[in-house]
C-alpha cells in the first residue's frame, strides 16, 4: 500500500468518525444561510437592486469552505505534532509532500461536498438562489480557494501548539475577514475605502469568483481575476508554510 | 531482513565517536563513544536527565550532534536519511496514534508509510499480543495496550535495528514477561535492539551489553555479568532475626558488615562461601538466604557516586542502604 493511500484512508476515517467536526463543517454554514435568509428574506440590496440571497449564499459558502480548510489542516498539524505523530512520520521514508498531498486531497473533497450541499439547500424555494448557467466555473475558484486557505491553515497549525491557540488564531483571521470580504454583508453596502481594504484579503477573491460563477453578476474577468489572485495567495502562503514547517515541538 | 551489501557483516550496527550535544550551558551528551554490534541487545541505562534520550535521538537522526560522528548501519542518520529510515524501527510515544482509528487501522497506516501491505499490521499485532484488540479504537486502549501498539509501530516493517524507549514501563508483570519473549524472539531473528529502561533486573536478563550513562558520559559499558563481577559488590546473607546477635555475626571471619534490616539479619561479605560455613557451624542454614550483587548495585554505585560528587543532598547513595533485592 502506498503511503499516500494509507494516509488518505486514515484521514477519511478520522473525518467521517468525528461527528462534531462533521457538523461544524457541513451544517454550520447552513445555519448562517438560514439566519441571513430569514433576516433578509425577499429583500433586495438597495445599491444594486439584486436580492440579498445572491450576495449571501455565495459569500457564506466561500467562508464555510475557507474556514473548514483552515481549521481542518491547522488542527491536524497541531495535534499530530503534539502527539508526536509527526515524529513517527518523520522516522518513516514518507516525504512531507506525500503527507501534505493526502491532506490536500481530503480538503478538496470536503470543500467540494460542502459547496454542493450548500448550493443544493440555497436553491430551495425558501431561499430562492437562482443558479446562473456558468455555475461550473465555481469549481476552479473553489479548488484554488481551498488551496490558498489550506496553505494558511498549515501556517496556523505550525505556530499554534494547542487546540485553543488554533481556534483563537484561526477565528481572529477568518471572522473579520468574512465581514471585510463581504461574506456576511454585501460589499456593495460598505464604504468605498473598506472595499479597497478587502482587496488584500484572499476571501474577497473567492467571494467574487463564486458570486460571479453562481449568480452570473459581473464579467468573466471577475472570475478570472479572482482565480488568479487565489493562485497567487496559494503560492505565497504555500511557500511560507513549507519554509516554517516543524516536525516537532521540541527543538 | 535486508542485508547490507556495502558493509562487511561484522561492522557495527551503530558506531558513535565522541558525540557531543549541548543545550545552552548544559552538556546533555558529553563525549560519548560506543559501538553497538550487529545482532546485539544493547541497554542504555542511566538516571533521568543523563542524556539517554538525546543520545538515542541523535542515533535515530532526529537530532544533529554538535560534535563527533554517528554511523548507523554504515550510513549517517543526519540529515533525514530516507535510505536508512526503513531499516530502523523506533518505538513512538504511546500517544502517537492516528486519531479515531482502530489498532489495526493505525498500524496498517504506519505499514503504509513504509510501503508495506496491511497484512504486516496483522502479523505485528499478533506478535505483541493485540490481536483481540485489533478493532478497538486507539483512544479506547488501556495504557499497557497503547504501549504495545507503540512498540508494534517500531516493528511493523521488520527493521534490522530497533530502538525502544522504556518499552516495559507501563506494563503489568505478566505483560512485561510476555514482551521479554517478543524481544528475545526479535534478537533470535538477528535484529539489533537498542533500548532504555529503568528496570535493571530486566536489563540484566535481556541485554548482551549495557552502557550506564551519567551526566552525559559513559560511566560503564560491558556485559551485565562482567560489570557485576568487576564491581566487587558484596554478596549478602539473610538470616532470620534472633538466630545470631548482630555483634556476634559481625565478628565472624569474612563478614564486612552486619545489620538488621526488614526482619532479617543481613551479613555483607566478599566471601559468601566461607561465611555460610561459619553460619552453618553455629546455627545451621535453615531459612538462610543468599543474595548476590546485581546490576542494580553497580548502577546505584555509579549513579550515586556522580550524585555525591555533584554535591547533591539526598539519601545516602550506597547500594546497600537503598536496595532490597529479590534476586
Amino acid at each position: 500500500m502506498s503511503a499516500y493511500t494509507a494516509l488518505t484512508a486514515a484521514g477519511y476515517r478520522a473525518q467521517v468518525r468525528d461527528k462534531a467536526t462533521l457538523f461544524f463543517t457541513f451544517a454550520f454554514p447552513l445555519l448562517f444561510l438560514v439566519v441571513f435568509g430569514l433576516i433578509f428574506s425577499g429583500q433586495d440590496v438597495e445599491e444594486t437592486g439584486r436580492p440579498y440571497i445572491s450576495y449571501i449564499a455565495p459569500g457564506v459558502m466561500s467562508w464555510g469552505v475557507a474556514n473548514a480548510a483552515v481549521f481542518g489542516i491547522a488542527f491536524t498539524l497541531m495535534q499530530w505534532r503534539r502527539d508526536d505523530l509527526l515524529r513517527l512520520i518523520r522516522l518513516t521514508p514518507t516525504p512531507l509532500t506525500t503527507v501534505l498531498a493526502s491532506r490536500y486531497v481530503l480538503a478538496l473533497a470536503v470543500g467540494v461536498v460542502q459547496a454542493a450541499v450548500f448550493i443544493a439547500v440555497a436553491v430551495l424555494p425558501g431561499f430562492g438562489l437562482v443558479l446562473d448557467g456558468r455555475w461550473p466555473l465555481v469549481l476552479p475558484a473553489l479548488v484554488l480557494g481551498i488551496t490558498a486557505f489550506l496553505a494558511i491553515g498549515v501556517i496556523v497549525g505550525t505556530y499554534a501548539n494547542t487546540p485553543e491557540a488554533v481556534a483563537a488564531i484561526a477565528n481572529c483571521l477568518m471572522v473579520p475577514m468574512a465581514f471585510l470580504s463581504g461574506s456576511f454583508l454585501p460589499l456593495d453596502m460598505m464604504p468605498s475605502w473598506l472595499r479597497s481594504v478587502s482587496r488584500v484579503l484572499p476571501l474577497r477573491y473567492l467571494n467574487d469568483a463564486a458570486t460571479g460563477a453562481l449568480t452570473g453578476t459581473g464579467s468573466l474577468t471577475t472570475i478570472g481575476t479572482g482565480c488568479a489572485a487565489l493562485l497567487g495567495f496559494a503560492l505565497l502562503f504555500g511557500a511560507i508554510g513549507l519554509k516554517t514547517f516543524r516536525w516537532s515541538n521540541r527543538t | 531482513m535486508t542485508t547490507d551489501t556495502t558493509q562487511p557483516p561484522d561492522s557495527p550496527a551503530i558506531a558513535a565517536q565522541d558525540v557531543h550535544k549541548r543545550y545552552g550551558d548544559r552538556r546533555a551528551v558529553d563525549g560519548v563513544s560506543l559501538d553497538v554490534r550487529r545482532g546485539e541487545f544493547f541497554g542504555l541505562l542511566g538516571p533521568n536527565g543523563a542524556g539517554k534520550t538525546t543520545l538515542i535521538e541523535i542515533m535515530e537522526g532526529l537530532r544533529q550532534a554538535d560534535g563527533g560522528t554517528v554511523t548507523v548501519l554504515g550510513q549517517s542518520p543526519w540529515p533525514r536519511n530516507t535510505a536508512l529510515l526503513p531499516r530502523m524501527g523506533v518505538q513512538t510515544q504511546a500517544s502517537a496514534f492516528f486519531v479515531r482509528q482502530s489498532a489495526r487501522e493505525h498500524l496498517a497506516t504506519v505499514a503504509g508509510l513504509y510501503r508495506r501491505d496491511p497484512a504486516a499490521a496483522d502479523r505485528t499485532l499478533e506478535s505483541v499480543g493485540l490481536t483481540e484488540q485489533r478493532d478497538v479504537l486507539v483512544e479506547n486502549l488501556s495504557g499497557g495496550q497503547r504501549q504495545r501498539l507503540a512498540i508494534a509501530s517500531a516493528l511493523v516493517h521488520e527493521p534490522e535495528l530497533i530502538f525502544l524507549d522504556e518499552p516495559t514501563a507501563a506494563l503489568d508483570p505478566q505483560a512485561r514477561r510476555d514482551l521479554w519473549e517478543v524481544l528475545r524472539a526479535l534478537k533470535s531473528q538477528g535484529r539489533t535492539i537498542v533500548y532504555t529502561t529503568h528496570h535493571l533486573d530486566e536489563a540484566e536478563a535481556l541485554c548482551d551489553r549495557v552502557a550506564i550513562l551519567v551526566g552525559g558520559r559513559i560511566a560503564a559499558l560491558d556485559s551485565p555479568h562482567r560489570l557485576v563481577t568487576a564491581a566487587g559488590a558484596p554478596a549478602r546473607l539473610l538470616l532470620p532475626v534472633g538466630r545470631l546477635g548482630v555483634e556476634e555475626a559481625a565478628a565472624l571471619p569474612g563478614v564486612d558488615r552486619a545489620v538488621l534490616q526488614g526482619g532479617s539479619l543481613v551479613l555483607e561479605t566478599a566471601t559468601p562461601g566461607k561465611v555460610l560455613q561459619a553460619v552453618d557451624a553455629l546455627t545451621g542454614l535453615d531459612g538462610v538466604m543468599t543474595r548476590t550483587a546485581t546490576l542494580e548495585d553497580v548502577y546505584l554505585e555509579l549513579t550515586g557516586a556522580a550524585h555525591a560528587a555533584a554535591g547533591h543532598i539526598g539519601p545516602q547513595a550506597g547500594p546497600h542502604t537503598q536496595t532490597e533485592h529479590q534476586a
